[in-house]
């Protein structure tokens, strides 16, 4: 091997040693972006039925979902700013499990709703996920941030996966089938857990 | 003077690249990833439960299109009120052993490519979900995370159905077919072996 080769590999080598990388985000002025976009992402109990949420709007076809998008991230920001002036309602973890269960048993039967009911779940889920979420910002959060940053991953999350599921449906005639068995997952989930809330409630 | 590269330093630099720079934590498994990893392996670490799953998407296969999909979406949904029964501090008899007896069982439908009626099938299932959701809740309570080990239980138990219902695909081949039957055969060797253990013939 010549030497300038060994000395090329021998840097590469070096250059990719396994460190951390640490951006310092949170120390910099959009830090509470981030946290508020993270927020929701380290909770399952939230992420889950906002990926049943988006699967099933899918199943409503195209068009319905699109109201999903637009609807899902404004209840959370609604829900967020409420959180300023109202405090969480006791029953927040019950309805979140709740959710879960229905949003999933929803899906596992491609269940074809009325707009209303898909849009008044979504209204629902979005104001007590992001009064939730707003309820976890403490006095030196800046909360336009925080917010914004909920609003957006919800944003995001929500407008993926519903695309992600839409592109996936035009297909195979297994691929609702898989999707159906990945609701009765989440509806499993929900029901277990909202057993366990309601024999020893949990926090929330 | 000239001096060579010396011909250790690539290895040197690639043992130094392998060390790595950050910190070692121990117990970085804490509430979340606790709770995921260890519903996830729950079911995996159980050869009974283990065994009981992947025969279900094996037989749900053997037995084809809607059983194919109707036995792994009512599995967990029924295993769930199995869970809720074991939250309850409801003591239900035999677990164990019927825990056991749902390889043999299943095993047999598999090996001996028992076709029933839809619903007789989903039933037989259905009362084995009921006992596997009772043991997984049992742990429930314990979990770091109740939400992310459900999670873990539950998608373990789905990807076990998924690994049977793939194995299964194999039916659509003569020789596939024995070796289905014979995957059949080998958990019911399982369950029986399990049984055995949970009357007290084996230690």
């Amino acid at each position: 091997m010549k030497k300038w080769l060994r000395l090329v590999t021998a840097a590469v080598a070096l250059a990719l040693a396994p460190t951390a990388a640490h951006a310092h985000l949170v120390d910099t002025r959009l830090g509470d972006f981030y946290s508020g976009a993270l927020h929701p992402l380290t909770d399952l109990q939230q992420v889950l039925p906002w990926i049943a949420l988006a699967v099933l709007a899918a199943f409503q076809g195209a068009q319905r979902a699109r109201w999903i998008i637009l609807v899902f991230p404004l209840a959370l920001a609604a829900g967020g700013l409420v959180s300023l002036e109202v405090p969480l309602p006791s029953f927040g973890p019950v309805l979140g499990l709740v959710l879960v269960a229905v949003t999933g048993l929803a899906v596992a039967a491609a269940a074809r709703l009325p707009l209303g009911v898909l849009l008044g779940v979504a209204v629902v889920m979005g104001l007590l996920h992001g009064a939730q979420n707003g309820a976890a910002m403490v006095a030196t959060t800046d909360r336009v941030l925080f917010l914004s940053g909920m609003t957006a991953i919800g944003y995001g999350v929500i407008t993926l996966a519903t695309g992600s599921a839409i592109a996936f449906l035009r297909g195979a005639a297994w691929r609702p089938i898989a999707l159906r068995a990945g609701g009765s997952w989440v509806a499993a989930v929900g029901i277990m857990v909202l057993g366990l809330n309601l024999a020893r409630p949990i926090a929330g | 003077m000239k001096r060579d590269f010396p011909d250790a330093a690539l290895p040197l630099a690639l043992l130094m690249a392998a060390i790595p720079l950050s910190p070692a934590f121990a117990h970085t498994g804490t509430g979340v990833a606790l709770g995921l990893e260890s519903g996830f392996l729950h079911p995996l670490t159980g050869l009974d439960h283990l065994v009981a799953m992947v025969a279900v998407g094996l037989w749900g296969a053997q037995l084809g299109n809607p059983a194919i999909w109707v036995l792994p979406i009512t599995f967990p949904l029924v295993m769930a009120v199995g869970g809720l029964i074991g939250l309850s501090g409801i003591d239900l008899p035999f677990v164990e052993l019927i825990i056991a007896f749902s390889g043999i069982a299943l095993g047999a439908m598999v090996a001996f490519s028992v076709r029933p009626p839809l619903w007789v099938a989903a039933t037989l299932v259905g009362v084995f979900a009921i006992f596997h959701g009772y043991a997984h809740g049992r742990e429930l309570p314990e979990a770091a995370d109740a939400v992310s080990f459900a999670v873990g239980f539950v998608v373990a138990t789905g990807l076990l159905h998924l690994s049977g219902i793939l194995i299964g695909v194999l039916v659509g081949y003569e020789a596939g077919a024995k070796v289905v039957r014979a995957c059949g055969a080998a958990i019911g060797c399982v369950g029986l072996y399990f049984l055995l253990g949970a009357v007290g013939f084996i230690e």
